[in-house]
């Protein structure tokens, strides 16, 4: 009986995904509810974990509980600690959630809500969640090994080399990337910029209330943290409005991104409990909040769509960045749909902690699942916005024209009607001189949360303290980002020079100044560019991304080959087909597309064709650089291809050792 | 209700590393101090920073 109503009950939620799919996709020219893509989602996720998740669990991995883990056999107390299946998940969930699912499906919203939200549901269920899972399972049965030392072991060593070339390259475009998104939503805003000066000071506060006045108290010292947070942005208000302070706090975006790099350069050379400990227990505490207040705002107010399902820039001729729906909506939105960067923390810390191999279904696929609904939820904040405020927002000057009635007669022209008095009252509503060319997606999707927020709060009066609440949210989240990036570029530097001693001062000077100052070249770069940055560095990070998880389907297919011959290889093989089609048609069009807003050659040709300024050289040289880049990917790309399919054809020919490099079994105790 | 209270004490405790903290004082046999505190954190903060977040 109870085996009939699970049949009907699962029956039924596929029913109402394909109601709610069909819904969306029969929509023409009338509004739709967001609750009809939540539903969508909600329903899909379900079957994909319950069904697909578990046909991996158990006919590919045949995932075994007497089995024990890496967590049981080498405990250690440290790194090694078998732990409640949750609190995994959310360790894992926390590190595989950054800023990119929030950004990215903002940035592809420039081709409506439907693309990036098929992408964002499909995309996590058939690909990105498989490969979180499938990593994780094979890292689990490695003791616990990284990505690059199981492409070592079993693609060989260039795979290895690549991957750690890879990792480094993604580190420094990720993080010129995501300060140009700091630099956007903080220029020339005296409420935003005081609000993040302040987290500094109170930072290091609670660095010393941690350490030396109220040791180990950090719930206590977070909640301080967080009411003296709250406080700022009261303050950054009063900062705003002030004739006095406000020019004090008014800042054009090279001095920000000047302000950036001193800043990334200190977070990595300061002792860790002064700055990074404590900022990070705050944005986890705020993180979590947000994204639940964000959740149960969406489930809530379930807003009306405002921008249609698919607009005209589905052509390429997009204001937020160039070139086609194929490929560049599936590079614009990674962390949301699959992104490569996972691969390091499902072959990181979270195999180290599970207590049983059956838990890795839920940390490993259902991680991936939370992060997609996230991703979801940024694109319907967004896609909530009224389309013309939406491109004014994130459209650049170089496209739309540098003034605003320029920029409102543009973007009227393109369908997406715009008043400047209209963009003029919102910039007064939310506390802002202007809300026009701030690109990079954070101000849109703290405007869309700020609209959200407010409805909930019951006070449209609120929607100045949420947007600066979404910003404060948003820039503190990209800092920690920017920060531990740094450090960890920094350890990853001293590492491929062999630096024994990581804690020396002159080589922890030198390796933090060098990997500060290539992402803080590219964050330069970003801003002087007139087509906004975003254009040409978002593209290039999603590319690597991609790169990164092309790697490690390539890894997770030769272990599924030695596992069970071709009999599962489609589990990867067409997530990973699909990677290499992707990635090298984006790669391939950045290059060498004749049009100049899209390929880097065909701009730096357009430039030196153009009348010569002292500023001409440089975009010039950063056009080709950005070419060269791109160049290093695809053919990293083509290196690792070639060398595993090589394995993979030795392995199936017969010619070839198909060994599993498994640890073998132990018995477990915990089971 | 207990189980659910128990899970976000869990979770609290390892948001604020004092589960992680407690194993370290369990592990070295000693009680919270302020010097303990700051060993633990000293360990801890090294390896969490030298760990990849994604984007």
């Amino acid at each position: 009986m109870l085996r009939i109503l699970m049949r009907l009950l699962w029956a039924l939620i596929a029913v109402a995904a394909a109601f709610a799919m069909a819904t969306i996709a029969r929509s023409r020219g009338e509004p739709v509810n967001s609750m009809w893509l939540v539903i969508a989602a909600v329903c899909t996720y379900l079957i994909g974990y319950r069904f697909y998740a578990g046909f991996l669990a158990a006919r590919v991995m045949a995932l075994d509980d007497q089995r024990a883990t890496p967590a049981e056999r080498l405990r250690d107390g440290h790194d090694y600690e078998p732990t409640n299946k949750w609190i995994v998940f959310g360790h894992h969930f926390a590190a595989i959630a950054g800023p990119g699912p929030l950004v990215g499906p903002t940035l592809a919203a420039q081709f409506g809500y439907l693309p990036g939200a098929l992408w964002i549901i499909v995309g996590a269920v058939v690909a990105g969640a498989v490969q979180d899972f499938v990593v994780l399972f094979c890292s689990l049965r490695r003791d616990g090994k990284s990505l690059g030392q199981m492409a070592r072991e079993e693609i060989g060593k260039t795979g290895g080399f690549a991957a750690l070339i890879t990792v480094l390259l993604i580190m420094v475009i990720l993080l010129a990337v995501v300060a140009l998104v700091i630099v956007n939503a903080l220029k020339s805003s005296p409420w935003g910029t005081f609000t993040i000066v302040a987290t500094m000071p109170i930072a290091i506060f609670m660095g010393l209330y941690l350490r030396y006045w109220r040791p180990g108290k950090v719930l206590e010292c977070s909640a301080v943290g967080f009411v003296l947070i709250m406080a700022s942005i009261f303050g950054g208000q009063a900062v705003s409005e002030s004739a006095t302070w406000a020019p004090w706090f008014t800042f054009s975006a090279i001095a920000i991104a000047t302000g950036l790099v001193i800043y990334g350069f200190m977070a990595s050379a300061l002792p860790v409990w002064l700055l990074l400990a404590p900022r990070g227990y705050l944005s986890t505490f705020v993180k979590l909040g947000v994204v639940l207040l964000l959740g149960l705002g969406v489930l809530t107010v379930h807003p009306t769509l405002q921008l249609p399902p698919l607009t005209r820039f589905i052509d390429g001729t997009g204001p937020i960045f160039a070139g086609k729906i194929f490929p560049f909506c599936f590079i614009t939105i990674a962390c949301g749909a699959i992104s490569g960067f996972h691969a390091l923390i499902s072959s990181g810390t979270t195999p180290k902690l599970l207590a049983k191999e059956t838990n890795a279904r839920a940390v490993g696929y259902g991680s991936m699942l939370l992060e997609s609904f996230v991703a979801l939820m940024a694109l319907i904040a967004a896609a909530s916005l009224q389309p013309g405020v939406f491109f004014a927002v994130n459209s650049p000057a170089g496209i739309v024209g540098s003034t605003a009635d320029a920029a409102v007669a543009k973007i009227t022209s393109w369908g997406f009607p715009v008043t400047a008095p209209e963009m003029q009252q919102l910039a007064a509503d939310v506390g802002e001189k202007t809300l026009f060319y701030r690109t990079g997606g954070a101000p849109s999707l703290a405007l869309g949360m700020a609209h959200i927020f407010s409805f909930v709060g019951g006070s449209r009066g609120l929607i100045a303290f949420w947007y600066h609440f979404a910003i404060m949210f948003e820039v503190l989240f990209i800092l920690t980002v920017l920060d531990a990036g740094t450090r960890v570029g920094r350890f990853m530097l001293q590492d491929l020079f062999a630096m024994k001693k990581t804690s020396s001062t002159p080589g922890m000077l030198a390796t933090s100044g060098l990997v500060v100052a290539a992402w803080g070249y590219f964050l330069f770069q970003g801003v002087r560019d007139p087509l906004g940055g975003i254009n040409s560095l978002w593209p290039l990070f999603g590319i690597a991304n991609q790169l990164l998880a092309t790697i490690a389907l390539c890894v997770a297919t030769t272990i599924l080959i030695k596992m069970h011959g071709a009999k599962y290889l489609w589990v990867t093989l067409i997530p990973l087909a699909w990677l290499v089609t992707v990635t090298f048609t984006a790669g391939w069009q950045k290059i060498f597309s004749p049009l100049p807003d899209l390929g880097f050659l065909a701009q730096a040709d357009k430039l030196a064709a153009d009348p010569q300024t002292s500023a001409t050289a440089t975009l010039i040289f950063n056009s080709r650089l950005d070419a060269a880049v791109c160049g290093v990917f695809l053919v990293l790309v083509t290196v690792i291809l070639i060398d595993s399919i090589r394995v993979w054809s030795g392995i199936l020919a017969g010619t070839r050792d198909a060994r599993s490099t498994e640890t073998p079994f132990i018995q477990s105790e915990l089971a | 209700m207990k189980k659910f209270l128990e899970l976000l004490r869990g979770i609290i405790d390892e948001l604020t590393d004092q589960r992680a903290y407690k194993c370290h004082l369990a592990a070295h046999g000693a009680a919270h101090s302020a010097k303990e505190w700051r060993r633990f954190s000293d360990e801890l903060y090294q390896a969490k920073s030298t760990r990849a977040r994604c984007c």
